[in-house]
């Protein structure tokens, strides 16, 4: 874990409003699901760092990449960088998805697409070639889509019946599992908004899928000292404690330790 | 150059860590050398454990954020087995060269008088090097604030502490109230070795799309550079007032920062909210203060308590 500058090498425009900044390495090696937390290095225009999912990566760490959507003040900054410009980057953060699950499904919403990326490439050098289920409003708005060409076995929908399955994400997996093509007994990973995937794990679990999902809290240290970012959890992970830390036990739980408040 | 002391307790420098906003260091080690900063305040240790409050439990507001974690730790049993050996190896890194390294204060929380007492006396038999006492989360006791808002109460609570303590003790103290100069002297007559100034301010979000608060307590405590002229007045208040060193603390992210509390009367200085911007940045400060007075020809003892020899007085209820 580091906290450095890297100087923007490149925005790449991937559509549907979103970006994938790249930045100059060293990158340290970084496994999928795990984040960092990033601000520009001048002109921050907020206090706290925002958290991001690396999205890529050089096998070497001589680059690596983030996808990023600009939503609010900070995420603005981001993307108006110029190359050569710095960005701080405090990372690799958190828990990655678990690496026990040989070809998981990967169900992808949004930005939530960004974990993907480098677990499908760890896949394919494996010679395993993941299923990825990506939803959009349309199109346009599938971010990312392009990058992830040859790599998995891509399943999208779109809301407005652009491009592929018509309907969200969560109704496309459900038709995969009434027709069987997603069976009980298979492990999902998820990763996109918070009802996408309240609904997923509620397709998966009386189905007997265990399913596994990236939560993207609101975080101010991003490494463990202010528990800012807890969530109301259960099960032996957390030893009998209600809250657990998002970004030191997360960002990945499995759905079934997952309680949620009422607020 | 940079050496301060808080009563008894000599300091490399006055750069400290402020509680809860740097866990107890450990998890900090990995982006600088602690072994370089003043002293580390623990997150408030309570006796038994606390879960904290329910979730949404912060919000980023301009220049500042509301907090409502609700002192969640897993009490004094557990802090002393797993955390306490933590801070003593970082403390330990940095007692070399002559230096002291960072010196261990412990800040403890309770409901009641006798809560404080048994904490006190279990950090003095494991020798840390100061407590602060937390007179002043917002965040527990449904927001009564009780020591913290009646000065006969923070004396009473400092005193009980004094007695059994055999290092120095600190009061923390709330800015929500309408007379911080009368708890501090609560505190002073207590018996308090120094004081913290301040503690967040209590605040609150709302969405009124949701047409609700945004943090699940709804109120919280606001930090971050939005509070520092708060926290300055009243760290200038304090000093005028009362006799004790004074930690500042509210707002802080410069050397800049660090010593205009300085010339307010602060005789050490903490950093909170900014170190989840950088998590470098107290030892990078330390470095910075350093240049700075060397570039101005001055050292910390000139300047501690400077802005109170100017010839204008601020006007107000600040002045003598």
């Amino acid at each position: 874990m580091q906290t450095k500058v890297h100087k923007l090498l490149r925005r790449r425009d991937l559509g549907g409003g979103s970006y994938a900044l790249e930045v100059e390495g060293p990158i340290p090696s970084t496994q999928p699901g795990q984040f960092y937390m990033l601000r520009t290095e001048r002109c921050w225009p907020v206090q706290l760092p925002r958290p991001f999912s690396l999205y890529d990566r050089a096998p070497d760490g001589s680059w690596g990449s983030f996808l990023v959507k600009p939503v609010g003040e900070g995420t603005r900054a981001l993307c108006d960088q110029q190359p050569g410009e710095g960005i701080v980057c405090t990372g690799p953060l958190g828990q990655p998805f678990p690496r026990d699950f040989a070809d998981p499904v990967c169900i992808a919403g949004g930005v939530g697409l960004a974990p993907f990326l480098l677990l499908a490439r760890q896949a394919k050098a494996q010679g395993r070639t993941l299923r990825l289920l990506f939803g959009g409003r349309t199109r346009e708005m599938l971010s990312g889509i392009d990058d992830f060409a040859g790599l998995v076995r891509m399943h999208a929908s779109t809301d407005d019946g652009s491009f592929g399955f018509r309907g969200r994400v969560t109704a496309l997996l459900d038709d995969m599992l009434q027709k069987g093509e997603v069976k009980a007994g298979e492990i999902v990973f998820c990763c996109g908004p918070d009802p996408m995937m309240e609904a997923v794990a509620a397709l998966c679990e009386p189905r007997g899928l265990r399913c596994f999902l990236s939560l993207e809290t609101y975080m101010a240290c991003g490494y463990g000292v202010c528990n800012g970012c807890t969530v109301r959890v259960q099960g032996p992970r957390f030893k009998g404690w209600p809250f657990s830390r998002t970004c030191m036990e997360g960002p990945v739980y499995e759905a079934c330790e997952l309680v949620h408040d009422a607020h | 150059m940079l050496e301060t002391s808080l009563a008894s307790l000599e300091l490399d420098n006055p750069v400290l860590s402020a509680s809860g906003t740097f866990g107890s260091g450990w998890e900090g080690r990995q982006f600088s050398d602690l072994g370089h900063v003043g002293a580390l305040v623990s997150k408030t240790v309570t006796l038994l454990p606390r879960p904290g409050n329910p979730p949404p439990r912060i919000w980023e507001t301009p220049s500042g954020m509301l907090n409502s974690i609700g002192l969640e730790n897993k009490g004094v049993d557990y802090f002393v087995r797993e955390t306490l050996p933590k801070m003593r190896e970082l403390a330990a890194s940095g007692r070399k060269d002559g230096r002291h390294g960072p010196r261990i204060v412990i800040n403890i929380g309770g409901e009641s008088i006798d809560d404080f007492v048994a904490l006190a006396e279990r950090f003095c038999r494991e020798g840390v090097h100061a407590l602060e006492v937390n007179l002043s989360c917002p965040n527990v006791q449904e927001g009564k604030l009780l020591f913290s808002t009646d000065p006969r109460l923070a004396e009473q609570a400092v005193r009980a502490v004094k007695k059994v303590a055999d290092v120095p003790v600190f009061a923390k103290l709330s800015p929500n109230v309408t007379d911080i100069v009368a708890i501090a002297k609560g505190a002073e007559q207590g018996g308090a070795d120094g004081l913290t100034a301040i503690n967040t301010l209590i605040g609150m979000a709302i969405d009124w799309r949701k047409r609700k608060t945004i943090l699940g307590r709804g109120i919280g405590g606001l930090s971050g550079p939005a509070i520092k002229p708060v926290a300055l007045r009243m760290v200038y208040q304090l000093a005028a007032a009362v006799r004790l060193p004074i930690i500042g603390v509210g707002g802080v992210r410069s050397a800049d920062d660090v010593l205009d509390f300085v010339c307010a009367g602060a005789a050490a200085v903490q950093v909170g909210t900014a170190m989840f911007t950088d998590p470098a940045l107290m030892v990078c400060i330390v470095d910075e203060i350093r240049d700075k007075l060397a570039a101005a020809g001055t050292t910390i003892g000139d300047l501690r308590g400077a802005a109170h020899r100017q010839a204008h007085q601020p006007s107000g209820s600040c002045a003598r």
